[in-house]
């Protein structure tokens, strides 16, 4: 019954005009996007490699050069793209894709594309995500809007009841008649999609996993949204009025939330400037051990305990060059302090995030946004991973050009020089990105809340259409 | 006759709750939206006053030391911490740059939540490393803010449709219209009318909403009348713009829900999608310059500068004689720094190349970028609301380049009297360089968005006619 009732709305939605232009429409949006995307992501990953063999070229083909000048020269990481990055792009276009990584500093990853973007490019791309997440909701709503009313109008809902049929497997029937269009679109997208990443060369991350756990939380989203569109249209008895409020939750969720949430996390949690940062850092960094500076307190202090330990009394006596030791020192030292610090705007950014986790009780856009980015890998806390790392591979290479100046040099001696042979000891950065296992714990609350979503849509409408009246 | 009906119309929409309605959830959101710009814009001034006081309270502690130092309150310090040493000014006393919010700020975000909003330029330092991105969690930049320009690109229109939909089918669909063209009046002048009355309405309900926001808000429009006329001009526009497009689809003659339908997808089109498809395609097929290949050129011509720095500061001195100092009896304090200024002056000059033609290729894309915008309302009005409130990309670039020569002046003001070898004076700190933020060099798009703006609604209008002419009467009556 369920499915002949399916098979009717189906027939019934592909004759209209309506259905048909807006479906071909959001198909071929969808096509041009993935195709757009695709040209994109090329092009931005042959620069990325590009730069990456650039950046190490650079590094080891710098000449003879002091370590410790060779470690203020430094390098540069560069943000990988993944493939998924195709799909949805996330907070890629705001965070910086280059990190420079040098002595004594940890520097911000710079360049955002958005910030040589114009302002147009704040009204969104037309990435697949941009389509999946806003505009087939919107086919739903268009498609559903009248499930119910149409029957009240014209009177047919009360013939079907008189008929026998139960108002569940009618609403199931319903359910399944605009599911069904929306999983024809999709799919062939999937599918599309699926054929492309795995013909990237190089596509190094891609997994067939990931993009079916991508596409099964858009389904879930989507189902949320079938659900509340048939709620609304049981609980109508005009069209039009159906339509407006379907419309009216659509923009309150999709477009009105995100905004509203940033405001109040913003209000809750905000993040200090970016020259506000920087003074806290220095005023810490100026309390402390300066590597550059041997008049310094601290630095004088340590002179003094390590001429102890030694049993030396001048630091020309030291098995080793107390400048490069020094240097390593201060270096260690300003370490913890980025360290801290960053670890207070971790906790900001922890913050803000558990605000978003909250709103996301009242949009189902939220969680969808939110476990779409992290499974496409371009979330934030995916950038936070990778500047980490970034900043661990800093330490090291500093670490390892002031241990060479230590241990191959004399005090006082800034003339010694290393080469490539150093150079080229420093292993290139690489990247491993947070496995699957560590994405899905860190958005559980994500697919808790989109979960729940579905239930309680389903519970709703289930409540909605046992008590619905036929006029 | 034609006043007639138009009065009844008007009495009939005074009763209606539609307009209460519409009234209450317009004025709550324009306030909401006001309040988060103004709090944006009160943190940025905010932080901005901070760095002044904080900037003054430094020159005068220093201005005191000085002081105390030359009229030998104090012993002499060593030379390495004499806090008169002419780079100890002006590496730990650097001026604030500042760009101030313009009046209509509060109206639109635009670049704002991307961009840092003061500098401190030290004397050394290389324009190139100066850094203005702002702190900030991405999700935020990516969802948005809940600003004016939200409220007037994405809702108001919203709300025109949702108050215009069904001027011409409802009568229909009530019976009404075939009485009222009973009577000698013209259809188009009838509906006309109609739809002119409830522009009117909505627009007085906008307009009074907005101006109510940020009266409550303490902004001070009415000194800023001119920017105020621009804004509300703009918004006019739009709105009769979305009217006008209602319009037309009544006159194709369909059903209230079918229009309703209808007019969604146009917005869909006109805000979400061309502007969406319009950004995507532009960086595809006229792609920003690559960063990362500018980095790497930088280096190189800078590593290669480097090598040369040696060589070239042996001709510094003779390609600037009026440098060359005029006590030679004394070894200068600061020839560290002298030479540390003239090395950076050839690596900078070396490198201003590779930084010239990267900016020259992102102007010129933008440029490209920027003429697309005559494709939608949405993005004019976006243009032209980011103008009024000075948080345009233009204005940050603007800003840019003033903190850069500030920059210059900075470090020109001391190496004169670095060659010379002279030390700073309490009463100095009086006449060092100040700078003061102008957006005057800016140049407005606000013109060529307005009549963008009037051009879609010639087109809207012309469409309504054609529409008009196009159907015979007897369709659009009949049923």
């Amino acid at each position: 019954m369920t499915l002949k009732i399916a098979l009717k709305e189906l027939k019934e939605i592909v004759r209209e005009g309506r259905f048909r232009i807006t479906a071909i429409t959001l198909f071929a949006l969808l096509l041009a996007a993935l195709f757009v995307s695709k040209s994109y992501y090329t092009s931005v990953n042959a620069q990325h490699s590009e730069a990456k063999k650039n950046a190490r070229s650079e590094w080891v083909e710098q000449g003879q050069k002091n370590p410790h000048s060779a470690a203020h020269y430094g390098t540069y990481a560069f943000k990988p793209k993944y493939p998924l990055s195709l799909i949805d792009n996330g907070v890629d276009k705001y965070t910086g894709v280059s990190i420079y990584l040098e002595a004594h500093k940890r520097n911000e990853a710079q360049y955002a594309a958005a910030q040589d973007q114009t302002a147009l490019s704040r009204f969104g791309d037309l990435t697949p995500d941009f389509v999946l997440i806003f505009i087939v909701p919107l086919f739903i709503i268009l498609i559903g809007f009248n499930a119910f009313t149409r029957e009240r109008e014209s009177g047919t809902l009360r013939l079907l009841k008189s008929q026998g049929v139960s108002t569940w497997k009618l609403t199931m029937g319903k359910w399944l008649g605009i599911f069904l269009p929306v999983l024809f679109i999709v799919i062939p997208v999937y599918v599309l999609a699926a054929l492309f990443l795995a013909n990237i060369k190089d596509y190094g991350q891609f997994s067939l996993w990931a993009l079916t756990l991508l596409f099964g939380v858009y389904l879930i989203y989507y189902a949320v949204f079938i659900n509340i569109t048939l709620f609304v249209s049981s609980r109508f008895k005009k069209s039009n009025l159906a339509f407006v409020t379907l419309l009216g939750i659509w923009m309150v969720s999709c477009l009105a939330m995100p905004k509203i949430s940033t405001a109040i996390a913003d209000k809750l949690y905000p993040y200090p400037t970016q020259v506000e940062f920087e003074e806290q850092v220095a005023a810490d960094k100026k309390k402390g051990l300066d590597g550059h500076n041997p008049w310094n307190t601290e630095a004088k202090k340590l002179e003094e305990e390590t001429l102890k330990k030694y049993g030396v009394d001048s630091v020309q006596q030291l098995p080793f060059n107390w400048d490069g030791f020094l240097m390593q020192e201060g270096e260690k030292h300003t370490a913890d302090i980025y360290f801290k610090h960053y670890q207070l705007l971790k906790d900001t950014y922890v913050n803000q995030t558990n605000v978003y986790r909250s709103t996301a009780a009242l949009s189902p856009f939220l969680p969808t946004r939110f476990l779409s980015m992290a499974i496409c890998r371009t979330d934030y806390t995916s950038h936070w991973d990778f500047a980490t790392a970034a900043e661990n591979y800093r330490i090291e290479l500093v670490g390892k050009m002031n241990g060479d100046m230590a241990a191959n040099s004399k005090y006082g001696d800034w003339d010694y020089l290393a080469d490539d042979k150093l150079w080229s000891s420093v292993p290139d950065f690489q990247y491993e990105p947070a496995s699957y296992t560590t994405v899905i714990r860190q958005n559980t609350s994500n697919l808790i809340t989109l979960l729940a979503w579905l239930l309680l849509s389903f519970a709703a409408l289930y409540g909605a259409v046992t008590q619905m009246k036929t006029i | 006759m034609l006043n007639h009906t138009i009065k009844y119309e008007w009495l009939n929409l005074l009763r209606d709750r539609w307009v209460m309605i519409l009234l209450i959830l317009f004025l709550g959101i324009t306030v909401f939206a006001v309040r988060n710009g103004k709090e944006k814009v009160e943190d940025r001034m905010a932080t901005i006053t901070k760095e002044k006081e904080k900037m003054a309270k430094l020159d005068r502690r220093m201005a005191a030391e000085i002081d105390s130092l030359h009229k030998n309150l104090k012993p002499a310090p060593a030379a390495r911490q004499d806090s008169r040493a002419l780079d100890k000014i002006g590496w730990n006393a650097p001026r604030v740059v500042a760009m101030d919010a313009q009046p209509l700020a509060v109206v639109s975000t635009g670049q704002s939540d991307l961009f840092t909003h003061y500098s401190k330029p030290k004397i050394y330092g290389e324009a190139y490393t100066l850094g203005f991105s702002e702190l900030s969690n991405p999700v935020q930049l990516l969802f948005g803010s809940f600003d004016l320009a939200f409220v007037c690109i994405y809702l108001l229109p919203l709300l025109v449709l949702g108050f215009s939909y069904n001027i011409l089918s409802s009568e229909k669909e009530s019976g009404v219209l075939r009485l009222t063209l009973a009577q000698p009046i013209s259809l188009y002048q009838w509906l006309f009318g109609k739809l002119l009355l409830r522009f009117f309405i909505l627009t007085v309900i906008v307009v009074a909403s907005i101006l109510f926001s940020l009266t409550i808000f303490d902004i001070d429009w009415m000194g800023n009348m001119g920017a105020a006329m621009k804004l509300i001009l703009l918004v006019t526009v739009y709105i009769f713009f979305w009217f006008l497009i209602s319009f037309l689809i009544n006159l194709l003659g369909n059903s209230s829900g079918s229009n309703a339908v209808t007019l969604i997808a146009v917005w869909v089109v006109f805000v979400l999608l061309i502007p969406s498809i319009i950004s995507q395609t532009a960086n595809s097929f006229y792609p920003v310059p690559s960063r990362t290949i500018m980095i790497h050129e930088y280096r190189e011509a800078k590593a290669l500068a480097e090598k040369k720095a040696d060589e070239i500061l042996k001709t510094y001195y003779r390609e600037h004689p009026e440098y060359a100092p005029k006590d030679t009896t004394q070894q200068n304090q600061y020839s560290w720094w002298l030479g540390n200024f003239a090395a950076s002056d050839v690596i900078n000059q070396s490198v201003q190349p590779v930084l010239d033609d990267y900016n020259e290729a992102l102007n010129k894309q933008q440029s490209w970028v920027n003429r697309l915008r005559y494709l939608s309302p949405a993005i004019l009005l976006q243009d032209g609301l980011n103008d009024l409130a000075g948080t345009s990309p233009a204005h940050y670039t603007d800003f840019r380049n003033q903190v850069i020569a500030f920059a210059n002046t900075w470090r020109h003001y001391f190496t004169p009297r670095m060659f010379n070898n002279e030390k700073m004076r309490a009463e100095d700190f009086g006449s060092l360089p100040t700078h003061s933020y102008s957006s005057a060099q800016v140049p407005s798009h606000y013109n060529a968005d307005l009549m963008g703006l009037l051009f879609f609604l010639g087109l809207a209008l012309a469409g309504s006619l054609w529409a008009y002419r196009r159907n015979s009467f007897e369709r659009i009556v009949s049923m």
